[in-house]
């Protein structure tokens, strides 16, 4: 920017840091080594003084960059808001006289680390510019909705209602989804009882009648391109005929197909006409119009019916499903009262193992099942005989013995699959990624992802990004989020999955959801009408910049971004599209030539409070040992520990990062290069049950850091001096000890050689 | 005097728990002012004092921190804490809120530097952790608190104590004279988000609870397995602090039973396989249980401690507990596969117990449909005011913020059709 | 012998529900056993309340209303208060081992049906219980010689019943009874009638 810096300074010296440190020398430091253009001290600078004094600072002298050494970033976040400047924090606080010790013999390293403390801040400050928008967002209000089952109508529904215009496709030729061919569905209100209508008309003639509302019949998606706020969808219909619309954020709510029954011969579905599946059931019961169900072999009455919990599900086997589908208990539970009103003195026995009905609903569900007389059984089914009468075998598990028992009509409760798009991850981290101690060749790789292509379903959004058409899947195919405390934490900004394509879900459940995924969508669009980071960095202006003329086109960052914000364009540069963008900064930690950056995070933000630390010389045997902390996890473990009194060695300066995925190996080089003597690196946990939230950050920076060892080798360092951890937010005495550990190391394997 | 500015544009989200936390933050994350009133001194609620979540085991403390900070940085929301909601009158668009404000004793200019809890001496049993261990009469409630500010027991008010931590004090932040204040303000929609609580075991009569010390609730479980609980996470017999060597967990602890909760509670299934991944592998566990119910994905968390060798499962309702030796409880019971009768000793019984709704369904301020188990139900009837998470039916935490994702949208909707009547 | 048609079917539950007092709960039972372990006698049955209900949906019709099992209950209602369904577990033991011996299905020497019996026959004499003679009938009922030495044994105990006033030697007598045991056994012939009146043919 060719306005002129102006930075100011300010150190308080409450809370104890005016007893413990030398503030007249920090505001030296500040002034002398950090250039700050003024400094100040205050005595409480987050009272209402302290920070009219920031603020009068800001307004009447026209400071653009402000360094605040106090305490940690995470702490009075609401009193140090100033966001018309770039601002930094100096953790004096939790990061240096809380995890020293008071005594005399500690005072010259405290304030060592202090005077540091204040150099790195000064640093980002002068290499930071205040994040604003970009200028690229667009407001675009509507919401796209791909799926006219009870989830897709809902979420149309919700949109609408809460005055968003809506874009509703649906590939087949109605509304209504798997419901319209439900004779009645679970009871959505108390008491849950009684198995009722489900709503599925009314709500289609609310939605033909809505002019918020557009519908897409025979409609599938030909492509989807853009980002959230200006999306552009190419609609192709059944006949040929093409359209275009736009719109600012996406609900999938494209559902479930029923599991295959013919995989499980055991129950002989293939064999007689008379096994059916929970689903064609719901047929058999609309077909009887109100009369008695019959049996489809030969139309007879039926009089007695046994409905085989968990068939196909619950398995170790392959080619069955291996969770639980979340509702089938309840359903068969539903269907069994079919029978007791449709067939009169029907008999229905539900062979179960562990009976799941969750919740009050799913309870009172289960009596009202018990009372109407459907006969519950802890039994698991090895066989279905089939004959004129059927026989199910199965092992009663209360009365421990091998039982059978004869009925008209088996019922499978089988699970469901869902409607998921192509994972774009299956050959990297999906079902066809390879084992542990597998190595592939790039070849090999390509190979796969090529095989699952073909095995694949079709795609169903055909999103034109770099990193495959559709939202990356969980496990099973499910687009479920990672994520226990955000259920649409989406791998894709502003695209959201609901319903049974997300996880097994009811019906109540699945409208519940349609409202989640409408409200992130709604969100999705209004952010990316202002320039805002999506979750979790919500809120954040600051967008990554590249500079062309640097770019040597290797495609790493297209590759690495967690989130497929990045295209290529058709000179096969980066294209960066921000409103997909999530602000974490693998993209900048993936550029082998530092071109990318961000206005208040970049490789310089970094790089020059690496550089602007002292490094003593090396007969001063005070070893400088740089930590880089994820700053979700690691950074409030360290807090944590400070407010606890947990020591920490005087040698590290710690540098908050936003994920480790966005560590740059330069500054790894660049810290040896100028002598430090250890590089601990915090991030979080990787592997299956990840905590990284930006996905793959802590598991690639341990890639790249075991690549680290050829620099080292170059530099005849030894490679215990850079270490990668994964750090939770609860290891308070782990992370300052993982700190420790290194300073011992570096005791035993001596300074490194490179001090200046 | 607090004050609070809201229109019919706001929403009011009462309970700052993972839920109403999420409600919040998702309105105000869109645009919508946003007013979170909660009863306890911090936000985050229950979920703060679990040790991990399952089925990933991932700390709940991770994504209070992300929580917070969206908090923090979100000028569109408002957070009183120490508040109960009072009243609510008025209609979808057009509320008037009452509510009470305890004294904190401790104001904005907390740093959270502790001077004041190390002055004090009066201590407490620690509700944080469900009084096995003791806290300060100024305190933080918790490490990751927020607002990260003391609070002064109201029972050391008057007494040297107080002058103590006022006199500590550089910062001029505690105020003794502070009193309780009544406000009251507008919101369009509001979100009825109070969450839950564990089910008094001591109404559990033959489980004997009140009587054996090592006889403990899950709630308690998640704290003694907590590194940042009473015993450094270290699995301890309340009664001798020997170490754990063989566990129960009975199941449906007051859930699915018409004498406690009629309803099925949800979570606990899954927080005691959770549970059971806590003690060492050389630890003995026994799981009581009527039917694992173990939803979708989490059949994999499952079968995953099924095949953990030191677990076993015995398909029982646990009859009674009577004392052993060496204050062991001994459980009594049939295990119902194939009949076999028990008397089984172990070092430390766990009741997995329900989730009651938080609040009483004779005291709702305000006039909303709740069903038989006390969860609010959905329905048009409530007009602009929508239950979220836990006090609409026993969720776990990625349901319950799912909900109340949806719940906001609600709100929203409503505030919406406000704007639009009102720009 | 039940045939694949009756087990784990309605058949044998509907039966109970028309038949049994307290009969219709049987099918709420959700087999947490938390009845069976509350028993304090427990440990005498052959199937516990929950596998009773068990055996009742699975169509174990003869072998249900032969087993001694139910007869064991001694009413101390620990089942009744546990029972998180809430069943009248007492009653419905009662029931069965009533239906049970009306059906003439009851095991011939289980002790607590010939008590149950020669209470009832005492009982019906005069409307009143004769301690005396109830306690005799009792010594007596395996012949003379085992009566003697079943009198012998519980010498003590007749004689502190006597002391505290809860037994008549001259019981003997006759003893005392309702003002008019024929209007008794006609009230109790009426309720038969109707008890039978409501017995469903199941057979």
């Amino acid at each position: 920017m060719a306005e002129e810096k102006k930075m100011a300074g300010f150190v308080c010296t409450g809370c104890g840091i005016g007893e413990r440190l030398d503030a007249g020398q920090l505001e030296t430091t500040a002034t002398r080594d950090g250039k700050m253009n003024t400094c100040v001290q205050h005595d409480m600078l987050c009272s209402k003084e302290g920070v009219q004094v920031i603020r009068d600072t800001i307004d009447n002298d026209g400071a653009t960059h402000v360094m605040i050494a106090a305490c940690s970033r995470r702490a009075k976040v609401e009193a140090f808001n100033f966001p018309e400047v770039a601002m930094t924090r100096a953790n004096l606080r939790e990061g240096v006289i809380w995890v020293r010790p008071d005594t005399d013999e500690n005072k010259e390293t405290t304030q060592e680390m202090a005077d540091d403390y204040i150099r790195m801040a000064c640093a980002e400050a002068k290499f930071s510019t205040k994040p604003s928008k970009s200028g690229e967002q667009e407001l675009n209000k509507t919401i796209m909705v791909v799926g006219g089952g009870i989830t897709g109508m809902t979420a149309a529904m919700e949109a609408a209602a809460a005055g968003y215009p809506v874009q509703l496709i649906e590939k087949s030729g109605a509304l209504g989804g798997r419901i319209a061919e439900y004779y009645k569905v679970l009871p959505t209100r108390s008491p849950y009882a009684t198995p009722q209508e489900s709503s599925i008309a009314e709500m289609a003639a609310a939605i033909e009648a809505d002019d918020k509302i557009t519908v897409h019949l025979n409609s599938t998606l030909a492509q989807t391109s853009g980002a959230p706020g200006r999306f552009s969808v190419d609609v192709a219909t059944e006949s040929g005929s093409t359209s275009n619309f736009t719109c600012g954020a996406i609900a999938q709510a494209t559902g479930f197909t029923p599991f295959d029954a013919n995989k499980l011969p055991e129950f002989g579905y293939d064999k007689s006409a008379d096994v059916v599946t929970n689903h064609e059931l719901e047929a058999l019961a609309k077909a009887a119009n109100g009369g008695p169900i019959k049996r489809p072999s030969d139309g007879k009455e039926i009089t007695s019916v046994a409905f085989v919990q968990n068939a196909g599900q619950c398995s170790d086997e392959e080619n069955k499903l291996a969770y639980f589908s979340g509702v089938t208990d309840l359903v068969s539970i539903k269907q069994a009262m079919y029978f007791k009103e449709l067939n009169g003195d029907c008999d229905t026995t539900i062979l179960f193992n562990n009976l799941r009905t969750p919740g009050a609903a799913g309870e009172d569900f289960y009596r009202a099942g018990q009372e109407a007389m459907v006969l519950f059984s802890k039994g698991i089914v090895s066989e279905v005989v089939p004959g004129d009468s059927l026989t199910v075998k199965f092992k009663d598990m209360i009365l421990n013995e091998d039982a059978e028992m004869d009925c008209d009509l088996v019922v499978l409760a089988v699970g469901m699959e869902p409607n998921s798009g192509p994972d774009p991850y299956y050959a990297t981290e999906g079902a066809g990624a390879p084992q542990e101690g597998e190595e592939l060749t790039d070849e090999e790789k390509e190979e796969r992802a090529a095989a699952a292509n073909e095995v694949s379903v079709d795609s169903i959004l055909n999103l034109d990004y770099r990193q495959g058409t559709d939202l990356p899947q969980l496990k099973y195919g499910f687009n479920d989020s990672h994520f226990i405390c955000f259920p649409y934490e989406t791998r894709r900004t502003g695209i959201y999955a609901a319903g049974p394509v997300r996880r097994p879900m009811d019906i109540q459940q699945a409208r519940d959801d349609a409202a989640g995924a409408t409200m992130k969508a709604i969100q999705a669009a209004e952010n990316a009408g202002k320039g805002m980071a999506a979750h979790p960095r919500a809120g954040d202006l600051s967008y990554p910049s590249f500079r062309k003329e640097g770019c040597t086109q290797c495609k790493r960052c297209t590759v690495e971004c967690p989130f497929g914000a990045i295209n290529e364009d058709e000179k096969r540069y980066p294209l960066f599209n921000e409103a997909r963008c999530r602000r974490c900064g693998t993209c900048m930690g993936a550029c082998p030539v530092r071109v990318i950056s961000f206005e208040n995070y970049s490789i310089d933000t970094v790089g020059q409070q690496i550089k602007n630390v002292e490094i003593p010389e090396e007969w001063d045997e005070k070893p400088r040992i740089l930590v880089l902390a994820c700053e979700n996890d690691a950074y409030p473990a360290l807090d944590q520990a400070a407010m606890n009194g947990v020591e920490i060695n005087p040698w590290a300066r710690v540098i908050p990062v936003r994920c480790l995925g966005s560590v740059s190996l330069s500054w790894i080089t660049d810290s040896l290069n100028n002598g430090y003597d250890g590089i601990v690196l915090m991030g979080c946990q990787r592997g299956e049950d990840y905590q990284c939230h930006f996905v793959r950050g802590s598991a690639m920076a341990a890639e790249r850091m075991s690549k680290v060892g050829d620099t080292l080798q170059t530099l005849n360092l030894e490679p215990e001096r850079v270490v990668v951890h994964e750090v939770a937010i609860t290891d308070i005495e782990r992370a300052p000890k993982l700190i420790n550990d290194m300073a011992e190391t570096i005791e035993k394997i001596g300074m490194s050689p490179f001090k200046f | 005097m607090t004050e609070v500015i809201a229109t019919n544009e706001t929403i009011l989200v009462v309970g700052g728990g993972i839920s109403g936390m999420t409600a919040a933050l998702e309105a105000a994350e869109t645009g919508k002012k946003v007013v979170l009133v909660e009863k306890r001194p911090y936000i985050g609620g229950r979920v703060t004092q679990l040790y991990k979540y399952f089925p990933k085991l991932c700390h709940p403390t991770c994504g209070l921190e992300i929580n917070q900070r969206r908090a923090k940085m979100n000028p569109n929301l408002t957070i009183i804490t120490m508040a109960e909601v009072t009243d609510i009158k008025g209609e979808a668009g057009n509320y008037t809120a009452t509510a009470k404000i305890a004294p904190r004793y401790i104001n904005d200019n907390c740093t959270g530097c502790g001077d004041c809890g190390k002055a004090v001496e009066a201590e407490f049993d620690d509700e944080y952790n469900y009084g096995m261990g003791k806290r300060k009469g100024a305190y933080l409630p918790h490490r990751m608190a927020m607002p990260q500010q003391y609070v002064i027991d109201p029972a050391i008010i008057g007494t040297d104590d107080a002058q103590k931590a006022k006199d500590a004090c550089k910062v001029n932040a505690v105020d003794l004279d502070m009193q309780e204040e009544t406000i009251e303000f507008n919101a369009g929609a509001v979100v009825w988000a109070t969450g839950w609580q564990p089910y008094d075991a001591n109404k559990i009569q033959p489980y004997g609870y009140d009587r054996f010390e090592n006889v403990i609730t899950s709630v308690e479980f998640e704290r003694l397995a907590d590194p940042t609980g009473p015993t450094g996470g270290k699995i301890l017999r309340p009664s001798d602090g020997k170490e754990v060597k063989n566990v129960a967990f009975i199941q449906c602890a007051g859930s699915r039973d018409k004498n406690h909760l009629l309803h099925c509670s949800r979570i606990c299934c899954m927080a005691s396989l959770k549970q059971c991944t806590y003690p060492a592998d050389d630890v003995d566990i026994s799981v009581y249980y009527i039917d694992i119910r173990a939803i979708d994905r989490f059949e994999d968390f499952y079968q995953k401690v099924k095949a953990q060798d030191n677990v076993n499962f015995i398909k029982s309702k646990v009859a009674s507990i009577v004392k052993g030796d060496d204050d062991s409880p001994v459980l009594h019971g049939v295990d119902t596969e194939g009949y076999n009768r028990y008397a089984n000793q172990h070092d430390l019984v766990v009741l997995a117990v329900g989730m009651e709704p938080s609040v009483d369904k004779e005291s709702f301020p305000v006039d909303i449909v709740i069903n038989e188990e006390g969860f609010i139900e959905p329905a048009s009837e409530n007009g602009g005011i929508f239950a979220a998470g836990c006090s609409s039916d026993a969720l776990d935490v990625n349901r319950a913020a799912q909900h109340a994702t949806g719940a906001a949208l609600r709100a929203v909707q409503v505030i919406n059709r406000v704007a639009g009547t009102e720009g | 012998m039940s045939t694949n048609s009756q087990k784990y079917r309605n058949s044998f539950l509907k039966e109970v529900e028309a038949n049994v007092e307290e009969g219709e709960w049987v099918k709420m039972c959700m087999q947490c056993g938390v009845c069976a372990g509350s028993c304090p006698l427990g440990k005498h049955w052959d199937h516990p309340p929950q596998e009773i209900f068990m055996m009742i949906r699975a169509g174990k019709r003869e072998e249900v209303l032969t087993s001694d099992s139910m007869w064991m209950c001694t009413s101390c209602y620990n089942c009744i208060a546990r029972c998180p369904r809430g069943l009248p577990i007492t009653h419905i033991m009662h029931g069965l081992a009533t239906y049970a011996k009306r059906l003439g299905l009851a095991p011939k020497n289980q002790p607590t049906q010939g008590f149950s019996q020669l209470f009832w026959d005492n009982l019906m004499k005069k409307g009143r219980v004769n301690e005396l003679k109830m306690g005799l009938s009792m010594y007596f009922k395996d012949g003379f010689a085992q009566g003697v030495k079943n009198a012998m044994a519980n010498q003590k105990l007749g004689q502190n019943m006597m002391k505290a006033k809860r037994m008549n030697a001259m019981e003997i007598m006759g003893g005392h009874g309702v003002k008019s045991p024929g209007d008794l056994a006609k009230i109790i012939k009426k309720a038969q009638e109707i008890e039978d009146g409501k017995i469903q043919d199941f057979s």
